[in-house]
């Protein structure tokens, strides 16, 4: 792309920081960026920044794309190590595959063309994984295709709704609406947002998110707070935790193991099928004071402490089992992965005692509630004055939760419109400032349904928008930074393909990411990315723990060494929880485990909980790997024998599917075998009841490694060793 | 899933039991009504005994058949009518396919069913009287009649197999003509047993040997034509895993052979006559016959399946 | 979909070509028709654990893996490929042909359907049909298999497999539409240069026409279906089986007769 010159020129150079420069100091040399330190494994990102006017403390640029210190001139210098040769060796992709795909790819640069990247855990499950996805942005921004209908980097959510989880922060290191969580030592908002929100770094742009970030935080914070966040008491912003440590995933149940978890609460999830190296997590399970789990059937973790092998007289955890209504059984949305936030019904009436997660987690706050008032304790206030007008406080409707998300403005009672009228003086409120303008007075635009049953009246611009169905963050926009999707002068790339173009007094088409009249012409006119602060697409980056710029580095487990970079293969600050924790080491080498395995989905079962599904455990009815036939041939094994698969931390004892789909690949000179392991099995469900000795050694995580990518703490399930016998 | 060329992706009806032995008393029951008529037409007045052996070993066979058949049908068997009257609503009219080996085949079993019986009483009575109840050329206009019947249905239960989509069954145009050579054969090796206990049979014994022979022969050569048809439409392989119930049907075959050849040596030295009666060696080849006649329909049936 | 009028034909087009194999079609399936479906038993083959159509399975997708040794070869769109299986509502139906109860009748839809209170259970249907479709249901003693939904085309419903299928490979209608948007996907299909895709069923070549009729990523034979020549309804061996019949017959009665016949003896 680079080399060749097939990247969008006028793309590049108006609306990425290919033309920022960037600070001296910055390097990247034998597999490692500058600012590593090794005993601690973190990178000081000090030096991966811009090159800066101490004046405006803007960043300078070279419209020309030469100096040698532009994020342009970098990166041509970074990837010219990946040529065709070392990806196939790299990759196992043959030379002549590679080059083939590469020829179409490069084609996509041309301003009428434009593809897209649709990816899902196939590159998140890597102690690479942010990497992955970041490598991918930026190959489309290099293309020209941000911002544009058809193009993008585009996550394929998992769980119908894992959207709308981390909209609404699921992620610990949120607040809704991709605020950052506060941390110790903010004591007003002040300090939060300067340490909080993006910067300005150039002149020309608009660093909308930034600019507003005290508005959306207030207007949060009003919605929690009701009239106990007040101006002199900066808004109730010491009522929100202000974490010291990682709280992630894996983290979670590495306190568990070091015995500093009391208890556990957990909903719609199973902790101990799921994540890596399930022996240990379940260890960390039984570390625990108490378990409450809340779902609509029994799982792995509520049934932990009778797992096969598990002497449950052994196990000290008190264990409750809430029954939850399953999503079926509610009414809701779901938000899909263009930010569609779609309404549904309810398709069956919950059955027995289950209670919607709302219902439990309003009666047990109630409870708490009732406590600190009868008995006081520490720091009551942000229990005590919650806000929790709900017309029945034990059953609140989602639809009234709804509403309350989108917030309204206090002075007139009447729901916000838009994010953009968010106030910081205590006026507004919202429950998640992305979601403002979901609903209205006039009602629930997520309910909204015309789509293609008339696509002439519905899909005006034909560009499959179709703005009146459902409703979509932010602002019922169908695609971000849409202003990204016509040139400087406001017409549209692909004049076949627009997304948003400059009419002469104002923008048409999608709904614009932009002032609407705002004329590209003006020599103010912001830049298209308006949430960062440099307005322009990011090629470099100093927003990842792991680099500036992406960078191949090999799993934690692999049987080569990085061609690249033989001395740092793996990734240098990948976090190793088992040796920050001081417990033995649980990896192994290809020596002991020389066969690659990965594990994946199949459409059959969704995870683990349809194994209590009848009719899908008969299309997939018992635990299996798949084997190349070579291999297979290698060790005797036929599609139907029962094999042993284990690495350092566990084996599962399943059945072989002998198959030539999974071929040897030649990978840094050598050859290589690949092992592929459903994910569907443990020791509950129809199959496991059905013949308890089935059930023993089947949890693909049995085998996973406990280790997490260094931004996301993403768990590597997609590559690890292990070796295979027939038994 | 790998698949053999040109091999139908095809489900076993799976016909076994009541079937097997259906068409193992169909092909008795055409068989011995054929082998009495002929013996009427074609033998003296002292081959009138084995003819109403084999009246009556044809009757029996008979009352067997939809009984067999109706219990093939488990649960549906109080439907077994629905064979012969159709019971689409609006569309109630009796049922009758030409074209359908089955549905003719309900018929005829009907029919049949009431020339076996008529035929059988008759011997009886007859037995009982001590001479012919009914005269003669009205009684051979009757049983070649029921003969024709009855050579029906022991050879239709081949064609039945053969109007299918089935591999092997369908490969072949000889099963029809097959069953019904084994069909007599196995015929006349129970008449031959039978005459045990009724001595004055036995004149025949010599004769129904003979004709045992015969019958052999085709089968051998029906059996030629099997193979060789089966072997050209590709399917052979499916008759591998049954080659030993092929084995007993061949025994059976070549029992039947060499009980003639025995018995035609008997009588150039002295006629039919000259047995007296039933001896161990009619009684072992008529056993091995007629586990030769089920064997053979058991391996053309399992070969489908 | 345009409401499903009586006296029109109706039929499937299933598209292999962009079938996922993920199963959506069997399970609607037995959700609708209230089929239990067969014990869970591990096949060992590809990721097919049901088999074959039968009475509990009135759909069934058929994985065939055939992938170049060269496991890096580009493989034409054929390598592994999958198919929904059905009962092809044939326009000569072998198994209507030999039902000796009249019990599988044609609908007003122009689809083959078994009477439930008609069939008697003799399976002759079932060694009758080249597509192995109908199973005995050991509960009721009678014959199953796909409907075309008949009751959901009553109410104007298109079939539960169609409806559930996520890619369209099944796409349900009036039989000439079908037919019309098939061949427009085949000729796009031989544009992209992939030769081998063919459509199976849609002329009469097989059974006069079938109406649920595919398009195949390879020959015929490959998905275990007859090809043109070898699909023939099981009355082209009435004629010749009852010759061989009648010929043994006239030789076995000539046998007879010559062995009984009268001869003077001692
Ligand atoms: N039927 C069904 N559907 C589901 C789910 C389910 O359980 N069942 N789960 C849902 C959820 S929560 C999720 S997150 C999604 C996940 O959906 P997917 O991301 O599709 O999930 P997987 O099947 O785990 O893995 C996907 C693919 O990643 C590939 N892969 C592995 N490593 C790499 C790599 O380094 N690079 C590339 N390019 N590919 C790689 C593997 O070959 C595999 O085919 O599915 C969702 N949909
Ligand atoms: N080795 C390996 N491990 C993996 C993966 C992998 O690819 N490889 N994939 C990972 C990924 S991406 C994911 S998302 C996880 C999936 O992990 P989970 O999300 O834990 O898996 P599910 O089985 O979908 O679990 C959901 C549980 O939620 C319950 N449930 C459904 N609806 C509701 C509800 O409304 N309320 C409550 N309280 N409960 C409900 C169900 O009964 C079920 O028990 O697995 C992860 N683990
Ligand atoms: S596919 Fe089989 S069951 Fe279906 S109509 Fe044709 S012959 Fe009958
Ligand atoms: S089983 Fe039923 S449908 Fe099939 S041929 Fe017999 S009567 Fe007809
Ligand atoms: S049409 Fe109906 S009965 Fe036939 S396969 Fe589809 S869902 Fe099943
Ligand atoms: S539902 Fe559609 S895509 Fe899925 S297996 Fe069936 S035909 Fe194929
Ligand atoms: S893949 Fe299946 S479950 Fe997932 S969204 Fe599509 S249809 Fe629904
Ligand atoms: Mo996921």
């Amino acid at each position: 792309m680079l080399q060749n010159n097939l990247f969008h020129d006028e793309y590049v150079r108006n609306y990425t920081n290919a033309s920022f420069l960037v600070k001296d100091g910055y390097a990247f040399t034998d597999g490692l960026f500058s600012g590593y330190s090794a005993s601690a494994r973190t990178y000081n990102i000090a030096s991966w920044s811009y090159d800066t006017d101490p004046a405006t403390s803007f960043a300078n640029r070279d419209m020309t794309l030469q100096n040698p210190r532009s994020v342009f001139q970098l990166m041509k210098q970074h990837y010219s190590r990946y040529t065709p040769e070392m990806v196939s060796s790299i990759t196992g992709i043959p030379v002549a595959d590679f080059n083939k795909v590469a020829d179409l790819v490069g084609q996509m640069g041309k301003p009428d063309k434009v593809m897209t990247i649709v990816y899902a855990v196939g590159l998140t499950h890597h102690t690479t994984g942010g990497q992955l996805i970041r490598s991918g942005a930026v190959l489309q921004l290099l293309l020209g295709n941000m911002g544009r209908p058809g193009g993008g980097m585009n996550a394929e959510r998992g769980h119908a709704n894992i959207q709308g989880n981390t909209d609404h922060a699921i992620s610990w290191e949120i607040l809704p609406g991709y605020l950052k969580i506060p941390a110790p030592g903010q004591k007003t908002i002040a300090d939060y947002v300067a340490q909080s929100a993006p910067k300005k770094s150039d002149k020309n742009s608009w660093n909308f998110f930034g600019t507003n970030y005290s508005k959306f935080m207030v207007s949060t914070l009003k919605a929690w707070y009701g009239d106990a966040a007040k101006k002199d008491n900066e808004f109730a912003f010491n009522f929100v935790p202000k974490p010291a440590g990682n709280a992630s995933w894996m983290t979670i149940y590495d306190q568990a193991l070091k015995g500093k978890m009391e208890g556990l609460m957990l909903s719609g999830m199973t902790a101990a099928s799921i994540g890596p190296d399930s022996n240990q997590v379940r260890q960390a399970l039984g570390n625990l004071k108490w378990l409450v789990i809340m779902d609509a059937l029994p799982t792995t973790s509520s049934e932990f402490w009778h797992a096969p092998g598990v002497d449950a007289s052994q196990v000290k955890t008190e264990v409750f089992m809430l029954p939850a209504t399953h999503w079926i059984e509610k009414e809701g949305s779901f938000v899909n992965s263009g930010r569609w936030s779609q309404w549904k019904d309810q398709v069956l009436p919950p059955q027995g005692q289950a209670r919607h997660d709302h219902w439990i987690l309003a009666d047990i706050f109630q409870r708490v509630k009732t406590l600190y008032k009868t008995q006081g304790g520490k720091f009551p206030d942000p229990i005590m004055s919650l806000t929790f007008d709900y017309k029945d406080p034990l059953k609140p409707d989602l639809d009234e939760i709804a509403r309350e998300i989108n917030g309204k403005d206090l002075s007139t009672g009447k729901q916000m419109t838009t994010f953009a009228n968010l106030k910081d003086d205590g006026t507004t409120t919202t429950g998640d400032w992305i979601y403002t303008g979901s609903y209205l007075d006039t009602g629930n635009l997520m309910k909204r349904r015309q789509g293609v049953q008339d696509p002439k009246a519905n899909d005006p611009t034909g560009m499959g928008f179709y703005p009146n169905w459902s409703w979509s963050w932010p602002l019922n926009r169908r695609v971000m930074y849409n202003r990204a999707s016509a040139d400087l002068n406001g017409k549209a790339w692909d004049p076949a393909r627009p997304g948003i173009t400059w009419n002469g007094s104002k923008w048409v088409g999608d709904v614009p990411d932009y002032p609407a009249t705002m004329d590209p012409h003006d020599p103010n006119a912001y830049l298209p990315f308006i949430m960062n602060g440099e307005g322009v697409g990011r090629l470099f980056s100093n927003g990842m723990v792991d680099g500036p710029l992406p960078e191949h580095y090999e799993p934690i487990e692999s049987p080569v060494q990085n061609p690249l970079h033989p001395t740092n293969s793996a990734s240098p600050v990948a976090f190793l929880y088992d040796k920050a924790a001081g417990r033995p080491n649980r990896f192994g080498t290809a020596t002991d485990y020389p066969y690659i395995a990965t594990s994946y989905r199949l459409t059959e079962h969704e995870h683990y909980v349809t194994q209590h599904v009848p009719h899908l455990v008969q299309l997939q009815p018992r635990p299996f790997v798949e084997i190349p036939q070579e291999l297979a041939s290698e060790k005797g094994i036929k599609s139907g024998d029962q094999v042993r698969v284990s690495s350092k931390r566990g084996k599962v004892e399943v059945l072989a599917l002998v198959t030539k789909r999974l071929g040897p690949m030649t990978v840094a000179g050598q050859k290589v075998y690949q092992i592929g392991i459903p994910i569907h099995w443990g020791y509950i469900g129809i199959s496991a009841d059905s013949d308890p000795s089935h059930g023993r050694y089947w949890l693909a995580n049995a085998l996973t490694p406990f280790v997490g990518d260094a931004n996301a703490r993403t768990p590597e399930f997609k590559a690890f060793l292990v070796n295979l016998e027939k038994i | 899933m790998l698949y053999l060329a040109a091999e139908h992706f095809v489900r076993a009806p799976q016909w076994l039991w009541y079937v097997l032995f259906y068409f193992f008393f169909a092909g008795i029951a055409g068989g011995s009504y054929a082998i009495a008529t002929m013996l009427r037409l074609s033998g003296d007045v002292r081959d009138e005994s084995a003819a109403r052996i084999g009246f009556y070993v044809s009757f029996v066979a008979t009352v067997v058949c939809p009984i067999l058949l109706t219990a093939d049908l488990g649960v549906s068997w109080p439907r077994f009518w629905h064979m012969l009257i159709d019971v689409t609503p609006g569309d109630s009219a009796v049922n009758f396919k030409y074209w359908s080996p089955m549905s003719v085949g309900a018929w005829a079993l009907l029919v049949f069913g009431f020339f076996a019986f008529v035929s059988a009483a008759e011997a009886w009575l007859s037995d009982r009287r001590g001479r012919p109840l009914v005269p003669p050329l009205l009684n051979r206009v009757f049983n070649v009649v029921g003969a024709v019947l009855g050579i029906f249905i022991a050879s239709y239960t081949g064609v039945l197999l053969s109007v299918s989509n089935q591999p092997v069954w369908s490969d072949t145009w000889s099963l029809g003509g097959l069953f019904l050579a084994s069909g007599l054969g196995g015929a006349t090796a129970l008449i031959a047993l039978l005459m045990r206990y009724r001595p004055d049979a036995a004149f025949s014994l010599g004769r129904l040997h003979q004709a045992a022979g015969y019958f052999a022969a085709l089968e051998v050569a029906l059996i030629i034509v099997f193979f060789v048809t089966v072997g050209a439409a590709g399917t052979l392989p499916r008759l591998l895993p049954w080659l030993a119930l092929w084995a007993i049907a061949v025994a059976g075959v070549a029992a039947g052979l060499v009980g003639a050849r025995g018995h035609m040596r008997v009588m150039t030295a002295g006629g039919s006559g000259a047995l007296a009666r039933v001896r161990l060696d009619t009684v072992v080849v008529s056993l091995l016959v007629l586990v030769g006649v089920l064997a053979l329909r058991a391996a053309v049936i399992f070969s489908a399946q | 979909m345009a409401t499903i009028k009586a006296g029109e034909t109706y039929g499937f087009f299933t598209d292999t070509s962009i079938c996922i194999g993920c199963e959506a079609c069997e399970v609607a399936c037995k959700e609708c028709n209230q089929l239990q479906g067969n014990n869970p038993t591990f096949l060992a083959d590809s990721f097919d654990n049901t088999g074959s159509l039968d009475a509990q399975n009135w759909r069934h997708v058929k994985f065939i893996e055939q992938v170049p040794d060269q496991s890096a070869t580009p493989g034409n769109g054929s390598a592994w490929l999958m198919m929904s299986d059905v009962c092809k509502h044939c326009k000569h139906a072998s198994c209507m042909e030999v039902c000796p109860t009249g019990a599988i009748i044609r609908t007003e839809f122009n689809t083959v359907f078994i009477q439930q209170d008609v069939c008697n259970g003799c399976r002759n249907c079932i060694a009758a049909c080249p597509y192995g479709v109908i199973g005995m249901n050991q509960q009721t003693g009678t014959a199953h298999k796909c409907t075309l939904c008949y009751d959901r085309l009553q109410g104007g419903l298109e079939p539960a497999c169609a409806k559930a299928c996520p890619t369209q490979s099944i796409q349900f209608g009036p039989l000439a539409d079908l037919q019309q948007a098939a061949d427009v996907r085949l000729a796009a299909l031989h544009s992209q240069g992939m030769n081998q895709a063919q459509l199976y069923g849609r002329d009469d070549k097989v059974y006069g026409g079938l109406n649920a009729f595919f398009l195949l990523m390879d020959k015929p034979e490959t998905y275990g279906l007859p090809n043109a020549d070898n699909a023939k309804l099981p009355s082209r061996n009435d004629l010749g089986g009852y010759i061989g019949a009648a010929i043994t017959a006239v030789l076995a009665v000539v046998g007879g007769l010559v062995a009984f016949r009268r001869r003077v003896t001692g």
